[in-house]
């Protein structure tokens, strides 16, 4: 009985440790032999399948197994998930304000040793900023969304409404175009917007989430976001801003029938719009986002993300190769440009240069130009924290009730700073409000 | 895995022991085992076991461990504080409440078209019954994100034929999806998938009533209304019970639709509805110890307020008939 019980029991472990070790991924009985190594990549987006066969035809010892999880949001959660169930793929994209979640969640790898000084220099010190968190880096840049102006210039030109360059000109630009057609706003606030919402505020010189050694502070209730508050609210209080989601059905109908003649977003605005409104091309341009102060020529970032090694990567010195490879070379940058991603590498947004502009807008043959010139003045030290994804949801629910029930929208900064703070205090975060 | 087996082994012994007992003489066979093992092992894997780690997840959390603006979270054993979390926010009532409201449109007039449809189709003298019952039963078929999305068109002002008609004929545009008339257009989507799939049930059981109580009452002089509401109603009572329960149950688990229509409209929270937030706390916040508690608190509510139903609903009805 008893050696029969033992032999059991032996199988039993031996069964358990062979299933562990075919389930932790792919390729690794390959690893310790001379054939290839198969890495696993999550990555949405349209450049993705082109950046991986480049890389797999250029390196037949390591090959890139590209899966797409989702989304932004979708992705991150699977990606947390997956590390917890040791199923984690060895290199995924991250967005650039869920990057802490991905640190303290474990995904995210320190990469510091494996970014060498060539891949260092080709991005401008802003976009690493972006991924180097207490002196260590955790990702390389893939794109960047420098925030920017896209308006409808055939119809402000028609209405005699100049481009504004500062938010006060903003003001009375929305002013002048409701009384020159009162079908007509100049723009639309979404107060669901968390995006939009942070990048004016670091432009105004908030710090929503900053580290002082192993403290935390956070300000998304600071002056000069409520000031950012007060400036939207004042547009919405006197009905020169439609206030409305983006990109419903509505939204698309009031921007097709060219009611809503511009949108403060980023670069990429100009592929969204074409999406929605396809035949609107040539009568859309870019102009630079308006400034609080004239003069001033600064902006913060509006998506954009990197792409990282995760700790359950079994090649992470292959990973970073990878990671570098895909965004700072020229071929990578080629294949980002072609399909519509603007280049976080210095390499990348150089050879935009030289492309044609969106199809959206035709006639503006400056665009790359003033993009390069936008993404040049991108604002240095935007660091996130690590519960970004609560403050989003809590920041939506709240300024979408202050919308709706008429109360301040800086009291919705107040709630949801509240509900980011107690967040991570119950998780034991040192913070200091 | 290895967990289920033992379980499982245990459960089955557990559920075939009282069908062996009585009958001593015969020699005890394997196949009561044989035969319940397949229904016992999935019940266990795929209902038992899922609940038992829900439970158990609902009392860790994950926790900054190691200290530093960077540490890791790891998951720890936290004990009640998920459940003092999720009683205590605010939204979870607030969720609940506005369930009440959509349910107190939603439940009764779907019981109510349903249960007035399958007495006109059960009526003598009906006719186009194989038709009408096809055409209001299709609604159900429509996937229900379809169908909300379907709706979620007709309610948005520039796409919605309703407000097209009302700024032709008046200049106003009919606010569909603000509060106060988002509650009976969420209703809406729920009674017109719902009617059907409810009328079917009632219907079928009407048809099971004996054709010579009808024929009696009709000889006592009885109108077809007459025989409809004293006869018929109190005769499908049983099955009124139940359309009532499956649709109780369909409110407290209430997600797509809100869900669906969240991005076209400003008066969806992410915690509008209980589920909403069950979901924004598991994949929105990772917080799915949260979650967990949420739903477990959930699912006990559910099984409560289900049972005093049934309780109420069999005291009256079968109450009446003995």
């Amino acid at each position: 009985m008893r050696t029969t019980k033992l032999v059991a029991v032996a199988t039993a472990a031996l069964t358990c440790v062979a299933l562990a070790a075919c389930s932790s991924g792919s390729g690794d009985e390959a690893a310790d032999g001379d054939g290839p190594i198969t890495l696993d990549y999550w990555a949405w987006g349209t450049s993705q399948p082109g950046l991986v066969e480049a890389w797999n035809a250029a390196n037949p010892d390591v090959q890139v197994r590209h899966t797409d999880a989702g989304g932004g949001t979708d992705s991150s959660a699977k990606l947390l998930t997956a590390t917890r169930a040791d199923e984690a793929p060895d290199v995924a994209v991250v967005e650039y304000n869920t990057l802490p979640a991905m640190i303290v969640g474990d995904v995210a790898a320190d990469i510091t040793e494996q970014v060498d000084e060539e891949t260092k220099g080709a991005f401008t010190d802003a976009v690493w900023g972006l991924t180097t968190f207490n002196d260590a880096i955790y990702g390389i840049p893939q794109d960047v969304g420098p925030m920017a102006l896209v308006y409808n210039e055939a119809r402000l030109a028609e209405l005699g409404v100049a481009v504004p360059t500062t938010w006060a000109e903003f003001a009375d630009a929305a002013a002048a175009v409701r009384a020159a057609d009162p079908d007509t706003y100049l723009a639309t606030f979404a107060p669901g917007e968390f995006g939009f919402f942070s990048g004016m505020a670091q432009q105004a010189g908030a710090e929503w989430w900053s580290v002082d050694g192993e403290t935390w502070t956070v300000g998304i209730d600071d002056e000069p976001s409520r000031a950012v508050a007060d400036y939207w609210q004042d547009l919405v209080d006197r009905d020169l801003v439609k206030v409305e989601s983006l990109l419903t059905p509505e939204w698309n109908a009031q921007l097709n029938a060219g009611n809503i003649l511009s949108w403060p977003s980023a670069l990429w605005a100009p592929g969204v719009i074409y999406g929605v409104a396809p035949d609107m091309a040539g009568q859309w341009a870019l102009a630079k986002l308006p400034q609080w102060e004239a003069g001033d020529d600064r902006v913060a970032f509006q998506g954009g993300s990197a792409v990282v090694v995760t700790t359950s990567s079994e090649h992470p010195a292959e990973a970073a190769r990878f990671a570098a490879w895909i965004n700072s070379s020229e071929e990578g940058a080629a294949i980002q440009i072609e399909t519509g991603q603007y280049p976080a590498s210095l390499t990348g947004q150089e050879l935009a240069t030289q492309s044609e502009p969106p199809v959206l807008m035709p006639q503006q043959t400056d665009f790359w130009t003033l993009a390069a010139e936008i993404a040049g003045s991108t604002l240095p030290d935007i660091s996130w924290g690590p519960n970004v994804n609560v403050a989003s949801s809590a920041f939506q629910d709240a300024m979408q009730a202050a919308a709706d029930s008429g109360t301040p929208f800086r009291d919705a900064l107040a709630t949801t700073q509240e509900t980011v703070v107690e967040d991570m205090t119950t998780t034991g975060f040192d913070v200091q409000e | 895995m290895t967990t289920t087996t033992p379980r499982a082994a245990h459960g089955s012994a557990a559920t075939a022991a009282p069908a062996g007992a009585p009958r001593r003489r015969r020699r005890p066979t394997l196949a009561p085992y044989v035969l319940s093992a397949p229904a016992v092992l999935l019940y266990v894997a795929f209902l038992a076991v899922p609940i038992a780690y829900a439970v158990y997840l609902s009392f860790r959390g994950l926790r900054l461990t190691g200290g530093g603006a960077f540490g890791r979270r790891r998951e720890v054993w936290v004990g009640a504080d998920n459940y003092v979390a999720a009683l205590t926010d605010p939204e979870l009532g607030a969720g609940l409440l506005r369930l009440l409201v959509y349910g107190a449109i939603a439940v009764p007039l779907t019981l109510g078209l349903a249960l007035l449809f399958a007495l006109l189709l059960d009526m003598r003298g009906a006719r186009l019954v194989r038709f009408s019952r096809t055409a209001i039963f299709l609604p159900y078929a429509v996937p229900g994100v379809i169908a909300t999305l379907l709706w979620g068109f007709m309610y948005l002002p520039s796409t919605s034929p309703f407000s097209w008609v009302t700024r032709r004929l008046a200049d106003v545009t009919i606010p569909f999806l603000d509060v106060p008339l988002l509650y009976p257009s969420l209703a809406n989507i729920a009674i017109w998938g719902g009617v059907g799939f409810n009328m079917i049930i009632l219907y079928t059981s009407l048809r099971g009533i004996p054709d010579e109580i009808s024929e009696s009452a009709r000889l006592d002089g009885a109108s077809e209304w007459q025989i409809a509401l004293r006869i018929k109603v109190p005769l499908v009572g049983p099955a009124l019970v139940l359309t009532g329960l499956f649709a109780l149950i369909g409110t407290l688990q209430v997600y797509g639709e809100p869900a669906t229509l969240k991005p076209m409209t400003s008066a969806i929270s992410w915690t509008f509805v209980p589920l909403m937030k069950i979901y924004r706390d598991a994949f929105l916040r990772d917080d799915l110890p949260l979650a967990a508690a949420s739903s477990v608190v959930l699912a006990l509510g559910t099984l409560v307020v289900s049972i005093a139903l049934l309780r109420l609903g069999q005291r009256r009805v079968f109450g009446e008939q003995s």
